[in-house]
């Protein structure tokens, strides 16, 4: 069984479809990157995953676990899949190692003398532990985002999505965050990203999904999808991002 | 000009000092409750509430506050709700101070970006979770400056409550002129004692400010 089970999902803005019967698997392990034009879905797809958006229509499991905002556990749930955001997204009243503990410590995950040495492991993860007693506010934004990728991980998810999360970056700090992210692949974390990375697509993913007009219009390895594209759609795509 | 004569009412000024300090604290007290309180209520989704807060808010907000004062102190007692004038005065001034309360603290909580409340909800945190660490003290930090502001406008409001004869620092100057005929005199020290209370209290929210709001502004 797959980890993550998409079938047949359907999502409407309003009276635009934006979703509009899509249906992936993902595998344990497995590094799948979304691609395709903005307003493509990528993103409402990613969202749908972690329930922060409902599906109209169509199913999505994650661990065998339909998914859906009124599920009995969602808060358990979300402590598994963890979600980084292209603006970061964190707390500014907090300083960086209360930013990765509170959640831990209020779900119940740690008691309070694990804190600060669990701080400490996910920073270094992500090569900041000499930033733990720094605001948000003091660091650049690709350190931001590292820290909010060190969050997540404090919650030990099976399970990580990325959200174009190097789209909001000066183009200097792209490389660092990416190459956090390559070393969370290596490590056999199972991650979705929707990104414009193509370097990295082709480099780290284990397979591409290209969506158009709300569906995945063709997938496969990056070896084969980005050298002989099947349809015209993701061929104009490719020839566009060059 | 001869403040002598006054030296012998220091109790009954101090007294009406201490009495436009109660009176300050407990409206504002009970306006901040009633502001959280509507804030949330503005924000919920039961329409009704929405609607019952909202008549409220511009009820007081559009109307003088002495006839507001007046309606707690002359007219409620004929539907039975009879206070004495320093309750009706705390009454009077909570529900002021809580209708422009409502405002400023919605307007606090509504500057917090949505993400940041996402961002919370997808660490497993519970709604009450979100509120409390990741919702409130950004909101408060941004709604302080109005909040102050407005304590400030209370405490000079307070002044009013002498039109139902509250023993408050106007109500006592008012009294003390009448037996010394010193009107220059006592509307001076009063005036200076109004201000020595409202630039101290700006102080001390400059003080508590910067020791609870020390994060970084958003850039």
């Amino acid at each position: 069984m797959a980890l993550v089970e998409i079938r047949d999902v359907h999502k409407k803005f309003g009276r635009t479809d934006v979703l509009n019967g899509v249906s992936l698997d993902v595998e344990e392990g497995e590094i799948v990157t979304i691609i395709g034009r903005s307003g493509s879905g990528k993103s409402t797809l990613l969202r749908c995953i972690n329930a922060l958006e409902t599906v109209d229509a169509g199913e999505i499991h994650v661990e065998g676990q339909r998914v859906h905002a009124r599920m009995p556990d969602l808060r358990q749930f979300r402590q598994r899949v963890g979600i980084v955001f292209q603006a970061f997204n964190l707390f500014s009243h907090l300083k960086v190692e209360r930013n990765i503990t509170l959640a831990p410590l209020l779900t119940g995950r740690i008691g309070k003398s694990e804190a600060r040495p669990l701080a400490l492991d996910v920073l270094a993860r992500v090569g900041l532990a000499d930033k733990i007693d720094a605001w948000p506010e003091q660091l650049s934004g690709g350190q931001q985002q590292r820290v909010a990728i060190a969050r997540c991980l404090a919650m030990a998810p099976h399970l990580m999505l990325f959200d174009e999360v190097t789209s909001a970056l000066d183009p200097e700090l792209v490389g660092e965050v990416l190459k956090v992210m390559e070393a969370m692949a290596r490590q056999g974390m199972t991650m979705i990203l929707v990104t414009h990375e193509m370097g990295f697509a082709r480099n780290v993913a284990d397979r591409i999904v290209f969506m158009h007009q709300g569906r995945v219009w063709e997938q496969g390895p990056p070896s084969k999808l980005f050298v002989r594209p099947e349809t015209p759609e993701l061929a104009s795509f490719i020839a566009s991002v060059k | 000009m001869n403040f002598l004569p006054l030296w012998r009412y220091r109790d009954q000024l101090i007294d009406g000092t201490i009495v436009t300090l109660e009176l300050t604290v407990i409206a504002a007290c009970f306006g901040l409750l009633i502001g959280t309180a509507g804030a949330v209520a503005l924000k919920g989704r039961v329409k009704p509430t929405r609607w019952l807060v909202r008549s409220y808010i511009e009820l007081f907000r559009n109307t003088p506050s002495l006839i507001q004062l007046f309606i707690v102190f002359f007219v409620l007692p004929n539907f039975g709700l009879k206070l004495p004038a320093f309750e009706a005065a705390a009454v009077a001034l909570s529900l002021y101070f809580g209708a422009y309360s409502v405002e400023i603290i919605r307007s606090g909580l509504d500057s917090v970006p949505r993400s940041q409340i996402e961002a919370g909800q997808c660490l497993g945190l519970s709604g009450w979770q979100v509120f409390f660490h990741i919702l409130l003290p950004p909101a408060l930090r941004n709604a302080y400056p109005a909040v102050t502001s407005q304590f400030v406008l209370l405490l000079l409001g307070t002044s009013l409550a002498s039109q139902v004869a509250a023993d408050e620092l106007f109500h006592v100057a008012g009294f003390i002129e009448s037996r010394t005929y010193r009107s220059f005199e006592v509307y001076a020290i009063i005036c200076a004692v109004y201000f020595a209370m409202a630039m101290s209290f700006k102080i001390l929210f400059a003080v508590v400010g910067a020791l609870a709001f020390r994060w970084p502004r958003r850039r």
